[in-house]
């Protein structure tokens, strides 16, 4: 028989667990049920091709929702991601115009261009104790008015780009795009990551209990700047391949976004309120949304309806997380008593 | 010690001081604008996001937070818009459309304190949902004209000089500061902000007040959407998008803690009119719409940095002479 303490731990610790598999594999139902219903009303939806253009669509956000969502775990948020997007995408793409012929070393600019801009991001929120929603709505209007003033009303077209950069959106292998599989790749190591990293695991302490992980002897500083340089990283990632998929170059790119990334994480499960929810929820999140987009497209809807739509699911979303968050604690609380009563 | 009370105060004094150096600055930039007319027209830059501001300052004092309002804004133009079209006199419209802004807030404040949810995640979510709900009442295109009589609190000028908006605009802050520091309401505002568990325990419905902060956000978001179909004359969806990075700047640049109880209208009020002299003068000085957002971000991250620097200046300060102690000890 295993020690008293051991059998007391178990179901708690299973309980957390199936809420978490059963929020993921909610987001999973969602998006069958979703599919089923636009496969009926739209013919064309259960096609390949669209199947493909669905996934090559969800793919950027796919990252960009990671990204937020690493944020989201330890209770900040980060709004700029957008303008993150648009900075390292210019900027790259302004320096590969110039400089004709530069190899695919070309993708280290905007990893490094997303690092610094998400580090002075962190440094604010973890060392000035600011606000993140503050910090990044300033440096949401900072990175995208440096590029404006960067740009001076021009624009990158797509012929000063390299050719491997454009071919890379269109380039396929085994019939998957390749801006598919990088996403895939990047969610998986992300994922991993988290899940078996100590830094990673240190992410997930700060975000569910401050206190007790501050107690613990984790700085929470550190951990916050960490997770801003994580998502910059990503973010002037998402912005190169964003830039390679449309072509053209503008200062706008990408503008916006910080809201699809924010329903996509908060659709795939993610709690704003920190320390719980996956990265591959967020990603998979990123899939509902591009369904719904495309469906909604060839049902015929005018755009705004999306609009409507997206905002109603992430209160719902979110009024999910809370009812699971509520049920957990009643029944986590009602065996606590029960056993306390026993003893 | 300074009391806390004189430290408000002396950041309201500062804002004062900013004010005058900003306007100092302008008349330097531009030989147009130490004019009372051009001063008092150009309250109109900021009259909408300040009545947004003053909506969100009570919110914000609460501890939560509302990014919706400028889509309330936008369904309350296109709401004024129908109604101009179904010929409905303003007399009915205007009420008509602030109850019905005061219900999409009060809809996010239900959400938020009845059902427990992160008061961010429901407006980031409300704030779409809105902006979608006001594409889909006045269709993409939108409208354009207006009965004369919706656009008389956003166009006209008593006596060709004082725009009847500034007046509204006053009048509403007025209401507002004397509704914070004066009644019950405001009282228990800040204490719910400062500790929500002490305010409930003490008998506060904190539910039924958060409530009613997030609805008389929505019905200022509602008659700011009066003052905008007067002023520009259009009614879209999209009105005002992108607005709330000003309107939240004001409010913390104004000295309202972010994380709720501290902080007073005056200080918004005093915040709005710096941003909009700024504004005013950059304009003038044909500075562009980008650098005006730089410098927008800029102040509302010193906005914020500011108890941080005042206490690293305190601390420095108070190190000062205890070092020198030290030192004639040893």
């Amino acid at each position: 028989m295993p020690p008293p303490s051991l059998t007391a731990r178990a179901p708690h610790r299973s309980l957390g667990n199936l809420a978490l598999r059963l929020r993921v594999s909610g987001v999973v139902a969602f998006l069958i049920l979703l599919g089923a219903a636009f496969a009926v009303l739209s013919p064309q939806f259960l096609t390949p091709q669209n199947l493909r253009a669905i996934v090559s669509n969800a793919a950027i956000l796919a990252i960009v929702a990671a990204a937020q969502a690493v944020v989201l775990l330890t209770r900040n948020l980060d709004v700029s991601v957008g303008s993150i997007m648009g900075l390292c995408a210019y900027l790259t793409a302004d320096f590969a115009a110039a400089h004709q012929g530069v190899g695919p070393v070309l993708v280290l600019m905007p990893l490094v261009l997303g690092a610094g801009l998400g580090l002075i991001n962190g440094l604010l929120v973890a060392y000035g104790r600011i606000s993140p929603l503050v910090v990044t709505l300033g440096t949401l209007s900072l990175y995208r008015g440096a590029t404006y003033i960067y740009a001076r009303g021009q624009e990158v077209t797509s012929y000063r780009l390299p050719r491997w950069m454009i071919g890379l959106a269109d380039a396929t292998i085994a019939g998957v795009p390749w801006l598919v599989v990088i996403s895939i790749v990047v969610v998986a190591l992300l994922a991993a990551f988290l899940r078996f990293y100590p830094a990673g695991r240190r992410i997930y302490a700060v975000g569910s209990n401050p206190l007790a992980s501050a107690f613990f002897g984790l700085r929470a500083e550190r951990v916050i700047v960490l997770v801003y340089v994580i998502d910059g990283v990503l973010c002037g990632l998402s912005g190169f391949l964003y830039a390679a998929r449309v072509g053209t170059v503008t200062v706008v790119l990408a503008s916006g976004w910080e809201l699809n990334s924010l329903a996509a994480a908060v659709i795939g499960g993610v709690s704003v309120t920190g320390g719980s929810g996956t990265v591959v929820g967020a990603a998979l999140g990123a899939v509902v949304l591009a369904s719904i987009d495309n469906g909604l497209v060839l049902m015929g809807v005018p755009e705004f309806w999306r609009m409507f739509i997206q905002g109603a699911a992430i209160v719902a979303a979110a009024a999910a997380d809370v009812l699971i968050a509520v049920q957990i604690r009643k029944s986590v609380q009602g065996r606590r008593r029960f056993r306390e009563r026993g003893a | 010690m300074k009391g806390l009370g004189s430290r408000i105060f002396g950041w309201e004094f500062a804002l004062v001081l900013l004010i005058a150096l900003a306007a100092a600055w302008s008349t330097y930039l531009s030989p147009y604008y130490l004019t009372v007319e051009q001063i008092l027209y150009s309250t109109r830059h900021f009259v909408f996001p300040g009545l947004l501001a003053l909506g969100l300052a009570v919110v914000v004092i609460l501890g939560e937070i509302d990014i919706s309002l400028a889509s309330i804004l936008a369904v309350g133009a296109v709401l004024l818009a129908k109604a101009s079209a179904f010929g409905l006199p303003i007399v009915v419209a205007a009420p008509f459309v602030v109850c019905v802004c005061a219900c999409l807030g009060g809809l996010n404040g239900a959400l938020v304190a009845r059902l427990g949810l992160p008061s961010l995640a429901v407006t980031v979510g409300t704030m779409g949902a809105y902006r979608g709900l006001a594409f889909i009442i006045g269709s993409e295109t939108g409208y354009t004209d207006f009965d004369a009589s919706y656009a008389y609190v956003g166009a006209t000028r008593l006596g060709g000089l004082v725009p009847v908006s500034f007046l509204v605009f006053l009048a509403l802050a007025l209401a507002v500061g004397f509704l914070m520091e004066r009644t019950v309401f405001g009282r228990r505002c800040y204490s719910v902000g400062n500790n929500k568990e002490a305010a409930w325990i003490a008998g506060v419905d904190v539910a039924r007040l958060k409530i009613e902060a997030f609805a008389l956000g929505g019905a200022l978001a509602g008659l700011a959407a009066l003052v905008w179909v007067g002023q520009y004359g259009s009614a879209r969806g999209d009105n005002a998008d992108g607005s709330i990075l000003f309107v939240v700047t004001a409010v913390v640049l104004g000295g309202i803690d972010i994380n709720g109880g501290r902080g007073r209208i005056a200080g918004v009020v005093l915040a709005l009119f710096l941003l909009g002299t700024i504004r005013n003068g950059m304009g003038l000085a044909n500075i562009g719409g980008p650098t005006q957002t730089v410098v927008l971000g800029l102040l509302l991250i010193i906005g914020v940095l500011r108890p941080v620097i005042l206490n690293a200046v305190g601390r420095l300060r108070r190190m000062g002479p205890s070092g020198a102690r030290s030192t004639l000890a040893d």
